[in-house]
């Protein structure tokens, strides 16, 4: 609470460019983010919402709205776009892996990578993860059940026979320990 | 022999198989034509229809809306209108419309890409003339 009191006090002087103010205001509910062109991201981002880079990227992006790589705006990675992603005319998009809904490739982009489109849900990555465990586990419950109701009944009747010869050893060694 | 049989299947649902344009020579196929095989053609080409093998035209290659393409392809411009299967060269531009459906790989120089339009593959830019002579 102390600390997303200070933070609007800070933002004040700076003041967020008016694009930022306009997009998220417009909006309403969705979220913006804007990368100028004298930004520079290097990393991973994640947002809620849109994303528009007019800067530099080396690195993944993900939006679950729409990413438009705008103006000189250049982005090396991955680009995952839950809706759509627009590559603008002097735009570059760089050896990715690029997963979109909608793609708008424009005249004159630089555009290289990896293009899968459909429908993107949230977890993109954990489809296949699940379906890899499904199908080992139905042959692993087959096979394990026909076993085990083999092997009890030959062990039950092996059993008895030698209960005492084991006891007749057992007492053996107690003695031992008693010397 | 390919070669003759392709133009030959063209030519012959077609009264206007082989045209004329700017002084440049035109496959062009209709709705219903079908092409199977693999067609090298000094010229452009408009498919349609049906198109299954290779193309490799030094003009242009256009692919019709509603059209189905199983097919190598490979022109100056490539413009696709339909739905594609296969790798896709184009050594200056290729276009895919709103209503088109690749999948495939491409390499091309410039890209354009309409809103509406479905891409499944790897696309390359750049030079690509040692691939395309090797070939």
């Amino acid at each position: 609470m102390t600390l997303s009191s200070r933070r609007p006090g800070s933002r004040v002087p700076t003041r967020v460019p008016a694009e930022v103010q306009a997009e998220t205001g417009s909006n309403g509910q969705r979220n913006s983010v804007v990368l100028g062109p004298k930004d520079r991201l290097v990393g991973q981002l994640y947002i809620e919402g849109d994303l528009r880079v007019s800067g530099t990227v080396d690195g993944a992006l993900e939006a679950t709205g729409d990413i438009e790589i705008a103006g000189g705006g250049k982005v090396n990675g991955a680009v995952t776009a839950y809706n759509r992603l627009v590559v603008g005319s002097d735009a570059s998009l760089i050896g990715g892996e690029v997963r979109v809904a909608r793609l708008t490739v424009e005249d004159g982009a630089t555009f290289t990578g990896n293009v899968s489109m459909g429908k993107h849900k949230a977890p993109v990555v954990a489809e296949p993860q699940p379906a890899m465990e499904l199908q080992p586990e139905p042959v692993a419950e087959a096979q394990p059940e026909p076993v085990v109701e083999a092997q009890p009944e030959p062990v039950a009747e092996a059993q008895p026979e030698p209960v005492s010869p084991r006891q007749g050893w057992g007492g053996g060694a107690k003695r031992k320990r008693g010397r | 022999m390919e070669v003759q049989e392709a133009v030959a299947e063209g030519s012959a649902s077609v009264d206007n198989g082989e045209i004329k344009r700017d002084g440049r020579k035109q496959f062009s196929m209709g709705p219903q034509d079908i092409l199977e095989g693999r067609l090298i053609y000094d010229g452009s080409v408009h498919a349609d229809g049906r198109v299954e093998g290779e193309v490799r035209v030094t003009g242009n290659i256009d692919v019709a809306n509603g059209s189905t393409v199983k097919a190598l392809l490979e022109g100056a411009n490539v413009t696709l209108k339909g739905n594609v299967e296969g790798a896709v060269t184009a050594r200056d531009k290729l276009t895919l419309g709103r209503n088109a459906r690749l999948s495939g790989d491409i390499q091309v120089r410039r890209l354009q890409i309409d809103d509406g339009a479905t891409l499944n593959g790897h696309v390359r830019m750049g030079d690509f003339e040692q691939q395309a002579s090797g070939q």
